[in-house]
């Protein structure tokens, strides 16, 4: 019965209300009124929002040894994230079987549990920062927890199902996923998406105005 | 006539001498190998004979199966570390070792401690500040320290609740979730212990690095034992950490050390251990486990409902004036000599407002 709805409805549930809820907040942000910029521009907005999106992915100089933890530990967990995502065993089978129709390597299960201790070593301390430190402690919500919370709980569900041993480990890995999809759209972990168009807005605005990011 | 009478009877003789040499020959050929073996031994053993014993060879054949004098390695057509080794004579011993010694020795160390912390704090409650608490603050623990702390303390945590889970699981889960409920239960302890073993070896590293430099022994650390730690009335001197702190970091950094080392070696079994030396590092990692698991109760107990304030320090990286006077006066006279490390409660970052007196807890290292 829990095997019929897991591998049923509730993703297909799940699915609706990931791609759905993704395209509203998309189309949200999208309909935003804007003002027209009317001046010359003094340099490219489009070069400028490229730019900014390249250097999103390094720490300012200023600011780099005060932020080491969050930048280490930040890269640690989202590339063993995308890895995991991306090159497990049993995530390549059900893209072939489910998706693509088509499959590549998977890693080995060596390489897969190097990766998964990088990502969780990165995850977890990403959340004792945030909880620790006091500037973080003031930014966070409830539901930046809850967030890190269930990509925790997704990580750690698939890891015990690993083995492939048994239906119910499989289960509840995918039940996992299913509530981290259904709660994705409505939370901050839309940044996995949104920012590339976030950082493109702000080089676009300043790039326009001749101002380096 | 006589003479052809003679003739004939002089033929049968030499017939019958010829058929007697003839069945003498066929009896006797067979025996000159076993002759000549017999005089050879004989010769060997100052012509001594000694019956030989015919073993059954069925006999040497199970003897070495089950190698009672120890491992011999035969040949085999499988290629691998241990294949020309039928049944490994230390596997018996190290799976008695586990049933009989590890298991109920460490239920009864783990048990003890806790009922003697618990006992402990029922008769003395917890370890009130002398005169409450000042209101003034002073930075104890960065916020590097801290995070490394924490990390170290979750999957310490982790790892031993489900390593606990494989060592005692089948006695205490089995009855609760049926055999099936606790092959699933097992399975999934395994995956976790060991995606999460290696970190706990980096975790350790990490402890090392950021507290080794105040947890070198000192002469006040023996004064500090001698006054029980303070626990049995009156005032121990301590410098930033007391000796009951740095004996709990050195046996964190020792056996921390050897539970990693063996659990990367009983995890990684490819490259090229035995099963001795998995067994092995199993007992280290069985002894190792339980040693930090047990001390790790007192650790939790005095950091938390046993000694008031000092939980604080791992929290928000500051702790109350009184609490460094009561239980660290050499560090807090460290502290405190010509500096303005002491800030009034408000101004503490716990309260929204950073400071910008010495040794911030926050700005990391």
């Amino acid at each position: 019965m829990f095997e019929q709805l897991v591998d049923g409805i509730f993703w297909d549930i799940a699915l609706v209300v990931f791609f759905a809820g993704i395209a509203w907040r998309i189309i949200d942000v999208m309909r935003r009124p804007g003002r027209n910029d009317l001046a010359v521009p003094r340099s490219s907005g489009i070069s400028g929002a490229i730019m900014a999106n390249i250097h999103g992915f390094f720490p300012r100089r200023e600011i780099a040894p005060r932020i080491r933890i969050q930048v280490i530990a930040g890269y640690m967990f989202h590339l063993g994230l995308f890895v995991l995502l991306i090159f497990a065993a049993p995530h390549v089978k059900f893209i072939e079987e489910h998706i693509t129709g088509f499959g590549w390597t998977a890693m080995p299960y060596a390489a897969f549990v190097i990766t998964a201790m990088i990502s969780f070593a990165g995850l977890i301390l990403l959340w004792i920062h945030r909880v620790l430190d006091p500037v973080t402690q003031l930014i966070s919500r409830r539901s930046d927890h809850v967030a890190t919370l269930l990509v925790f709980f997704v990580m750690l569900t698939g890891c015990m199902a690993l083995a492939e041993t048994s239906t119910g480990l499989r289960l509840f890995h995918r039940f996992t996923v299913e509530l981290l999809m259904i709660y994705f759209p409505f939370s901050a972990l839309m940044h996995a998406i949104m920012f590339v168009p976030s950082r493109a807005y702000t080089g676009s605005f300043f790039g326009r105005r001749g101002v380096k990011l | 006539m006589a003479i052809k009478k003679n003739s004939k009877s002089a033929r049968m003789r030499k017939a019958f001498y010829f058929s007697m040499l003839s069945l003498f020959i066929v009896i006797a050929l067979p025996l000159i190998p076993y002759a000549f073996d017999a005089l050879a031994v004989d010769q060997n053993q100052n012509n001594a004979y000694k019956p030989v014993a015919l073993e059954d060879p069925a006999i040497n054949l199970w003897n070495n199966v089950r190698q009672r004098n120890g491992d011999i390695e035969g040949t085999s057509q499988v290629k691998g570390v241990d294949s020309g080794i039928l049944i490994n004579k230390t596997g018996e011993d190290w799976r008695r070792f586990r049933m009989e010694k590890l298991m109920p020795y460490g239920a009864y160390v783990m048990a003890g401690i806790l009922g003697v912390i618990i006992l402990f704090y029922m008769v003395r409650g917890t370890n009130r500040l002398p005169g409450g608490r000042s209101g003034k603050r002073i930075p104890r623990f960065t916020l590097n320290q801290r995070t490394a702390h924490w990390f170290t303390a979750g999957v310490f945590w982790l790892l031993a609740i489900t390593g606990l889970i494989l060592l005692y699981g089948r006695f205490v889960l089995i009855p609760l979730l049926g055999a099936e409920g606790f092959s699933v239960t097992a399975a999934a302890c395994k995956e976790m212990h060991n995606l999460f073993g290696p970190l706990f070896l980096m975790a350790v590293l990490a402890m090392f690095i950021l507290f080794v430099k105040d947890n070198f022994p000192r002469l006040v650390d023996l004064k500090w034992f001698a006054g029980g730690g303070g626990m049995l009335g009156g005032h121990v001197s301590a410098g930033r950490f007391n000796a009951g702190e740095k004996t709990w970091f050195w046996l964190l950094m020792i056996f921390g050390t050897a539970l990693g080392i063996s659990g990367l070696i009983l995890e990684f079994a490819i490259l090229g251990q035995g099963r001795n030396v998995m067994a092995l590092a199993h007992v280290f990692h069985g002894i190792s486990a339980l040693i930090l698991i047990s001390v790790s109760f007192g650790h939790i107990y005095l950091g938390t409902v046993g000694v008031e304030g000092t939980l604080e320090s791992m929290t928000t990286g500051y702790v109350d004036e009184a609490w460094a006077k009561a239980h660290h006066d050499l560090w807090y006279q460290e502290m405190t000599e010509g500096s303005e490390a002491v800030v009034s409660a408000e101004k503490t970052p716990a309260s929204g407002i950073t400071q910008s007196g010495i040794a911030s807890p926050d700005t990391g290292g």
